[in-house]
């Protein structure tokens, strides 16, 4: 069975473009009402976060699960009543507190407080994360840092190894990536209260990769047609370009996808979020490099009237084009 | 035939010192794996020091090492980041990160201090008992450093060096009872240098105050010289240096603002007091701008919920690939399999610490190992379809998905780079485990399933279509044999 990606372009643009709506809406929403396009968590904008477990091994200790109410109650008796506060666990005996940054003092204060109200926590548990508003800084300024070079570099790579207008639409595929990705964060950080951390840069820069990776896979295989092939038409050309690659797209996506859900599924729990972006980045990457980079090369160079196959490509009879150049 | 016998030798061999050096070596674990406190230190410029140079980073960073070995932490990791002005301390396994902060986050001080009549005898013993305790805890240390850190090293020893440390502790705090604070403190050094070793004496260690500091050292020296006693050099309230002011000096004291300790240092030791009475002398304050703390059980769990979802990642991969690909399928499962061993023991081999993070960036590159036989098993598939013969049908394959393969690997590598140069800490690992994945996936795909795949249908009885694609159309028999005969020549 063929199908054509070509025809139906504006279909799929359609599809692409409302999802992506979505996760601007959300984020504009978001923006007027949290102050950020994204719920961002303390590893951007600084503070204390402690996540505390009842030691269980102490008798009457965690015979009912903790009320929210009366932790509420002890940290806002410490005057931090801006906290966010969340009762965890299956058993719900353990607890997560954001707060803004707390020093040794303030922290010891607060989990004596909790201990003597709440019960006695395990100490092998524990965990604190304190991240400084500076450092929160820098490293949401080295993600973006390396972002923007990262695609410089792809854009680099990529128009020597196709062309310049090849390059110009694998990034686009991949904003659509990047942005559906943000979207789907964004809506959930309305919904869900979920907030994203440096992992999710790393995320996003996986995404990058991948993304590139898939788009350029169908290009290597437009390339290789046109050049065997330089009088089909432009449409017809991507249209089996795109099916021909459609199996190794589906079963790659696929398998990266297994790893990706084990990790939901059974990892720690500071993977999860991270697994969940690369899914959802995942699944983008594989659409748009379908559907949209190569119906929009097709586009474009329907438009600009340009054939696919770089004279050069043509002339070189087929043969491994490594040294060839981008051309106007 | 030939060179596929040899290239499969050269696999073999590969994965037999693979496995050797992950059993010499084997992966450390990161501290939220098993554990510990992370502290990022910042230091700041003050009225005094305006500018943080090498040399302050230097001095910071030695007073910080100094009260990391106070706390008594087995493996401490002191790192600095010199362009950011940080110092990053990991303390594995450490139980109460408030006393660490407190510890580490006050600002250092450096007095003198006058030793109380009466005391010689005591002060003899105890900087004796803490020269053996000393001894016996660097021993002690080595041999844990010995220990495999995967393993929970040995009780016994873990022990017996948290006992020295106790003791030794309860040593250093018996000092301070036999001085007498003096008001002369590191405000007043202005600079503090190791001397080379004159007419075949010992490094010694030049110290040069202000003008008020060296009247009030003058003061000092004059009040002790000739009795016997000592100057105490205190850092953090711990006894650096007890020296003795000569008699000569009892009518005017060490005059003109220097001052020179001498004793049996040699030039690690004069240095290290150099910096350790410059570092004290330095009145930067340092703040903890970072704490991540995971509690050691955990960590152990996170340990045990990545592996599984490590192993189940790969468990569904690997019945993917036979599912879908037949023969080739479970050829390039082998390959994968001595993908995920070559990748491990790289990781040995640069030294990256195993973290969350790290994990991720590893079961990450599993999936994508398997793209790059994906697009080649397609190719050859198509090629057959096409109707050659499947001995040319695989060779085509692995020459046509080559570009397919470079081209999509290299971008990933060019994000990894990226990744790699600005990212700071655990983005760094994971770039690097990804980065290492991603080339040595290409390695295995484009020679550990190539040679496997050329060495297997050498074997006639394994060269069946249907062994490659289920739904291949049976050829029939003549254009197999002239394909075969075509191979031989």
């Amino acid at each position: 069975m063929k199908f054509s990606v070509t025809k139906q372009r504006s279909r799929w643009w359609t599809v692409s473009a409302t999802v992506i709506l979505i996760g601007l809406i959300s984020a504009i929403v978001s923006f007027f009402s949290l102050g950020y396009p994204l719920k961002p968590g303390l590893d951007f904008v600084g503070g204390t976060r402690l996540q505390l477990e009842l030691d269980c091994t102490l008798p009457n200790n965690c015979d009912r699960p903790i009320q929210i109410g009366q932790v509420r109650q002890v940290v806002a008796e410490q005057g931090l009543e801006n906290s966010s506060i969340q009762v965890v666990g299956e058993e719900r005996n353990g607890l997560s507190i954001r707060s803004k940054v707390l020093d040794t003092q303030k922290r010891t204060q607060l989990i004596d407080a909790l201990s003597a109200e709440i019960g006695e926590f395990d100490r092998s548990q524990i965990r604190i994360d304190t991240v400084g508003p500076t450092i929160g800084r820098q490293i949401f300024v080295a993600g973006l840092l390396s972002l923007l070079v990262a695609l410089a570099g792809i854009i680099l790579y990529v128009s020597i190894r196709f062309q310049f207008d090849y390059a110009l639409f694998a990034i686009v595929a991949l904003f659509h990536d990047v942005l559906v990705t943000l979207g789907v964060f964004s809506v959930l950080g309305l919904v869900a209260g979920l907030e994203i951390d440096s992992l999710f840069l790393v995320a996003l820069l996986t995404i990058i990769g991948f993304s590139v990776n898939d788009t350029v896979v169908i290009y290597d295989r437009i390339r290789e047609k046109s050049q065997r092939n330089p009088n089909e038409s432009i449409a017809s050309l991507v249209d089996s370009a795109v099916n021909e690659t459609l199996t190794r797209s589906i079963n790659t996506t696929l398998t990266s996808l297994l790893s990706l859900v084990a990790i939901l599924l059974f990892g720690g729990e500071t993977l999860k979020d991270f697994a969940l972006a690369l899914i959802v980045g995942f699944i983008s990457g594989a659409y748009s490099s379908i559907f949209i980079a190569g119906s929009l090369l097709e586009w474009w160079r329907q438009r600009t009237g340009k054939p696919l196959t770089d004279p050069k490509f043509a002339d070189s009879s087929g043969g491994s084009d490594a040294t060839s150049t981008a051309s106007k | 035939m030939q060179r596929q016998r040899s290239l499969l030798l050269l696999i073999v061999v590969l994965v037999f010192s693979a496995i050797t050096v992950l059993f010499r070596f084997p992966l450390p674990l990161g501290l939220d794996l098993r554990g510990g406190a992370q502290l990022t230190i910042q230091v700041q410029p003050s009225e005094e020091v305006r500018k943080i140079t090498p040399e302050v980073m230097e001095a910071t960073e030695s007073v910080i090492r100094n009260r990391v070995n106070g706390l008594g932490v087995s493996e401490p990791l002191i790192q600095r980041i010199e362009n950011q002005q940080q110092i990053v301390v990991q303390l594995p396994g450490v139980s109460d990160p408030a006393q660490a902060e407190r510890v580490l986050g006050g600002t250092a001080q450096l007095d003198f201090r006058k030793q109380k009549p009466g005391t010689s005898q005591q002060l003899q013993q105890l900087l004796a008992q803490r020269q053996q305790l000393r001894q016996q805890l660097d021993a002690l240390r080595s041999q844990l450093q010995g220990q495999s850190t995967f393993e929970q090293a040995d009780e016994q020893l873990q022990q017996a060096l948290a006992e020295t440390q106790q003791q030794l502790q309860n040593v250093q705090e018996q000092f301070p009872q036999l001085f007498e604070r003096t008001g002369l403190t590191g405000k007043y050094l202005e600079d503090a240098f190791a001397n080379p070793p004159r007419q075949g004496g010992s490094w010694s260690v030049n110290l040069r105050f202000d003008s008020e500091g060296g009247d009030r050292f003058a003061e000092l020296s004059k009040d002790i010289a000739g009795t016997g006693r000592t100057i105490g050099i205190f850092l953090d309230n711990r006894l650096l240096s007890a020296p003795v002011v000569r008699a000569e000096f009892a009518e005017t004291g060490i005059t003109g603002g220097g001052a020179e300790i001498t004793g049996n240092f040699d030039a690690q030791e004069a240095n290290n007091l150099a910096i350790q009475l410059k570092g004290g002398a330095l009145p930067v304050p340092v703040e903890i701008v970072e704490n991540r703390t995971v509690g050691a059980t955990l960590g152990r769990d996170s340990v045990r919920r990545s592996i599984y979802a490590a192993c189940g990642g790969l468990v569904l991969v690997l019945v993917f690939m036979v599912f879908y690909y037949r023969l080739a399928g479970a050829l390039a499962d082998v390959a994968l399999v001595i993908y995920a061993i070559l990748t491990l023991a790289s990781y040995a081999f640069v030294g990256v610490t195993i973290t969350l993070p790290g994990i991720a960036g590893f079961i990450l590159s599993i999936g994508m190992a398997v793209d790059a036989n994906v697009l080649i098993f397609e190719r050859t598939r198509e090629e057959m379809r096409a109707g050659k013969s499947l001995y040319r049908s695989v060779e085509s394959g692995f020459y046509r998905a080559f570009t397919s393969i470079l081209d999509s690997n290299v971008t990933t590598l060019i994000a990894c780079g990226a990744l790699f140069w600005f990212g700071t800490g655990f983005v760094k690992g994971f770039a690097l485990t990804l980065g290492i994945g991603v080339l040595i996936s290409m390695f295995t795909a484009l020679t550990c399933s190539r040679t496997l795949l050329f060495f297997t249908i050498s074997f006639p009885q394994f060269r069946r279509r249907e062994l490659f694609d289920p739904n291949a159309p049976k050829m029939a028999k003549a254009p197999r044999m002239v394909d075969r005969a075509g191979e031989k020549s």
